[in-house]
């Protein structure tokens, strides 16, 4: 046993060496901003203040009696670390941007800077933390009794008991925070020197726990040799039944701990001095936390078999050592325990004392002053400085009633997890405000309020079952008698672990509030702008927009600035603006260079206080931003209209390029007409003109006139009946009916009328018909004049000293076709495609060639309306061969 | 890696090791039964930490730095 006076003395001095570390670094950081206090593994340290005394003592004790449940409360924050990147990268970039200073700022800054809210979550994070609190000065009291043992009967702990020596622990604690937590405000509310000590104190905790892990080991024999030891003495090494619904609810509380804890928000948010430190604490603070819970197993079960039956297992990492008579590992023990204290005391409270005094003092003193501060000079920064300390100590106090009120139960990890379930009650807020832009602020304000109403009710009061039969009574019937109000059987589940029972429904009725209440109510201006500012991070470039206006006198914002950060900073920071003081984006940094002092909410409020009278009302801003936005569909819709309008105006265009080419085709129509009209109109005048003006002309010439006349006028009809007749085909089908046909009926009528021509001509018509037959859907006159006109062509031009005509016809599966073939002299090969056009006539023989030119362009026209073709083919030998193709009739075709 | 499977992996990466640390996969290694002197579940725990932690530690100089935000 060692002397109770040698360990008071050792705590002090430690404490001594603490504050000297703590006032090194901050000086140190002050003259450089590059030092190793900046590093990511001083920071990854400082997060370690997440193992306290629970930890060092309260995890052996833990596992000692429910085995491999310990590790559960290092695995969830494990999880959050690992995946860094969604949630903790977003918290601190938004804390970096916006100046946030706790978890209950940025809850409020998240929803339209809301103080209510503010005070709500500080009201909870300060009751909530008090069970913690006790559970250091438990750890500690219970240590300094565990190490000095009987010789706390001698010397200077002489009659005093457990409770006076926690009601020591508990002054010395908040006076050493207070020197150490509050020497000055600093503006961004980062504390180098208490981080360098807490990075200090994570290195001794890991060390001693560490040193008597190696020491349990070897003097157990080694691992193998615990395990089997204390299997064979009875105890269940093999955690049976660990992975259950606590085993859950304990890895959801932890994560919620490690980002809703004021103290870790502290250091891993607010404390962040560079957002990529979080890339080694990512993995070296889950190292931590592995390193730490190494040996917790193998002590635990060491000490339950090698101590007598009673001893206290949380004190095992004290007791083992001293047990075996190794006096100076105990101290050192005693010392990494007493690190986990003061680390967690100090963070803990410092933050605490921050949320407190911006949230709940400095809104009291705007509403009872006249807005800009109070009294002269330094006003503010005294007035902060004051009600943090009287804060810190207000902490404790709590801490210490809390202690004293549940002084007769034994074990410390269930404490912890009361507290861990409070401060859970803030993550779904602060996940939803991360994530979900809908969620409003009374929303978060309800969620909150009945999250922390059950967890008081399932899990804080039932702590104090040892301490009032009021509570126990309630426990056992429910209140009035209601059995499904039992805090630990809520709804009549009975058969579900407490702290499973506390952590789902409060969880559950929390989100569930969250959600319903958001869905049902409307966002305020303010509450809006801030939801995009946090949700859209990362989507928003450049400066945030000023949602204040108007011309403050920079006298005013001076005033304001000087209250609240002090005089040097604030004439610096005045003198960097130089003339773009007074600007609005000059008042949006200001304010938020004053919310990282006081807050964002109570920054809001001065700075609306000096401002105000120019200030535009936020809905304006808004109502401003909704006309621009209107202002851009009506502009998108414009484009829209006047790209349909061009579209239309192309489509005209091309259609206009149409007409105008149809225009022209008609003109070079129309002066052909008109040219082939006027050579038989020339004749037919001048030959009248002759019989009218020679009244002596021999009756014979007067004769031949008329005839000419006469045919002349023949040819005229003929080329008018013509142009009418193509005129009717191009018009289209509607007058046009195709009816089952006999083809070669009509091929025969056709050669008939042709015969007579060919004898005239002395010409060989030779017809050789194959299709017998064979029947198709025509207008047999209409066919027929095609082939009459085709024979009759083949007569006419056919000047070869033997003419020959040829007409063939036959039949394949689906067509009937028809040539008609001469030995003449043939189409120029050049002049293939122009033959089916109107008015073309062959070179050769123009001059003699009566007609028009539009028998071939009426005959195709006429065979494209029965559906067939009509080409020129390459002809055997000399001569041009025309051929008809014309499908058969439907029921012919299918019958073959 | 492209940046955006980077993101992917570290989503994974966590989902994975909550998945691997609840039940019913963390009971599958409750076989009563000592690994090199240690009840298997508790080897199985610390492994799959250490796993977590290498992870970690290989994504965390890769994922993208500050100034190539998501868009």
């Amino acid at each position: 046993m060692l002397s109770a006076d040698l360990v008071t003395a050792t705590g002090i001095a430690y404490v001594g060496l603490l504050f000297l570390i703590a006032y090194v670094s901050d000086r140190q950081a002050r003259k450089s901003k590059s030092s190793f206090l900046r590093s990511p593994f001083v920071y990854t340290l400082a997060i370690s203040v997440y193992c306290t005394s629970w930890t060092f003592y309260g995890a052996v004790g833990s596992a000692a009696r429910n085995g491999l449940e310990y590790l559960a409360i290092y695995l969830g924050p494990t999880l959050v670390f690992i995946g860094w990147w969604f949630v903790l990268r977003r918290l601190v970039r938004i804390s970096h941007n916006q100046r946030i200073t706790s978890i209950a700022d940025l809850l409020s800054s998240r929803f339209g800077k809301s103080s209510r809210l503010a005070v709500l979550v500080t009201v909870i994070a300060v009751i909530g933390i008090a069970p913690y609190i006790a559970l250091q000065l438990k750890a500690v009291t219970s240590s300094i009794q565990a190490i000095s043992g009987a010789s706390a009967a001698q010397g200077t702990l002489r009659g005093v008991d457990d409770v006076g020596l926690a009601f020591g622990v508990a002054a010395g604690m908040a006076l050493f925070t207070v020197l150490f937590g509050t020497r000055n405000v600093d503006a961004k509310e980062q504390h180098h020197g208490v981080v360098a000590a807490i990075a200090f104190e994570a290195v001794v905790k890991l060390a001693a726990l560490i040193a008597v892990g190696l020491f349990v080991v070897f003097a157990g024999g080694g691992l193998e040799a615990i395990f089997s030891r204390a299997e064979a003495a009875g105890v269940d090494i093999y955690s049976t039944g660990t992975f259950d619904d606590r085993w859950i609810a304990m890895n959801v509380l932890s994560i919620a701990a490690i980002i809703c804890l004021p103290r870790q928000f502290q250091i891993t948010v607010v404390e962040n001095s560079d957002e990529n430190h979080l890339r080694t604490a990512a993995w070296a603070f889950p190292g931590y936390l592995l390193l730490m819970s190494l040996f917790t197993l193998p002590i635990a079960l060491y000490g339950l078999t090698s101590m007598p039956a009673g001893a206290n297992p949380d004190m095992f990492v004290l007791t083992l050592p001293l047990a075996a008579g190794q006096e100076g590992l105990a101290l050192f023990a005693f010392i990494g325990g007493f690190s986990s204290a003061t680390s967690m005391i100090i963070v803990e409270s410092i933050a605490l004392s921050i949320m407190v005094s911006n949230h709940i003092v400095m809104p009291l003193v705007l509403r009872f002053t006249q807005g800009q501060g109070v009294g002269d000079g330094r006003g503010v920064s005294q007035l902060l400085l004051a009600s943090r300390r009287f804060s810190i100590a207000l902490i404790l106090s709590l801490g210490f009633g809390y202690f004293y009120l549940t002084r007769d139960s034994n074990a410390l990890a269930p404490i912890g997890l009361i507290s861990f379930c409070g401060v859970a009650q803030f993550l779904p807020a602060i996940i939803a405000a991360l994530f979900w832009k809908d969620a409003s602020l009374k929303a978060a304000t309800a969620a909150v309020a009945v999250g922390f109403v059950v967890w008081a009710w399932s899990s804080f009061m039932p702590s104090f079952e040892s301490a009032s039969p009021l509570v126990a009574q309630l426990m056992a019937e429910g209140p009035w008698g209601i059995t499904w109000l039992r805090p630990e059987a809520l709804f009549g589940v009975a058969d579900i672990d407490p702290l499973a029972n506390a952590v789902f429904w409060s969880l559950f009725l929390n989100t569930a509030t969250l959600v319903v209440v958001s869905l049902f109510t409307s966002q305020s201006a303010l509450e809006r702008v801030q939801a995009t500012l946090f949700v859209d991070l990362f989507r928003r470039q450049g400066p945030v927009g000023t949602l204040m206006r108007g011309s403050a006198a920079t006298g005013d914002l001076q005033f304001v600035a000087q209250r609240v950060l002090g005089i040097e900073k604030a004439t610096a920071l005045f003198a960097g603006a130089g003339a773009a003081a007074g600007t609005p984006q000059f008042i949006d940094r200001l304010e938020r260079e004053l919310a990282g002092s006081i807050g964002a909410a109570s920054a809001h409020v001065m700075m609306s206080k000096v401002v105000a009278g120019s200030a535009v009302s936020l809905e304006e801003v808004l109502q401003m931003a909704d006309e621009t936005q209107q202002a851009i569909e009506y502009s998108q819709q414009l484009e829209r209209t006047s790209s349909e309008l061009r579209d239309t105006a192309r489509k005209l265009e091309e259609a206009n390029r149409q007409l105008r080419e149809l225009d022209s085709q008609k003109d070079e129509f129309l002066s052909q007409v008109s040219h082939e009209v006027r050579t038989p109109m020339t004749s037919i005048r001048s030959f009248s003109e002759i019989l009218l003006g020679e009244q002596h002309l021999e009756e014979a010439e007067r004769q031949k006139f008329v005839a000419t006349i006469h045919k002349e006028s023949l040819r005229l009809t003929k080329l008018l009946d013509q142009i009418l007749d193509l005129n009717a085909l191009e018009r289209g089908k509607a007058a046009w009916r195709n009816v089952p046909t006999d083809a070669e009926a009509v091929l025969d009528q056709a050669v008939e009328v042709c015969s007579a021509l060919a004898r005239q001509r002395q010409m060989r018509l030779v017809v050789d018909k194959q299709g017998e037959g064979a029947s198709i859907d025509a207008d047999a006159d209409r066919l027929s004049q095609v082939l009459i006109n085709l024979i009759s062509n083949a007569i006419k031009y056919n000047d070869a000293p033997e003419p020959l005509v040829e007409v063939r016809s036959r039949r394949s599966r689906r067509h009937y076709i028809v040539e008609v073939a001469d030995n003449g002299p043939g189409i120029a090969r050049d002049e293939r495609t122009l033959v089916f056009e109107k008015f073309s006539r062959g070179a050769t023989g123009t001059t003699a060639a009566p007609g028009a030119g539009l028998g071939l362009a009426i005959s195709r026209q006429i065979i494209t309306h029965m559906n067939g073709r009509l080409e020129l083919v390459p002809a055997r030998g000399r001569g041009a061969c025309f051929r008809i193709t014309l499908p058969l009739s439907g029921a012919a075709a299918l019958a073959e | 890696m492209e940046r955006r499977k980077l993101v992917s992996a570290a989503l994974v990466l966590t989902l994975l090791g909550a998945l691997l640390f609840m039940p019913p996969l963390a009971s599958v290694f409750q076989i009563h039964r000592l690994v090199l002197g240690v009840p298997a579940e508790v080897i199985y725990l610390f492994t799959v930490w250490v796993l977590l932690i290498v992870g970690a530690w290989w994504l965390g100089s890769r994922l993208p730095r500050e100034s190539e935000d998501e868009g």
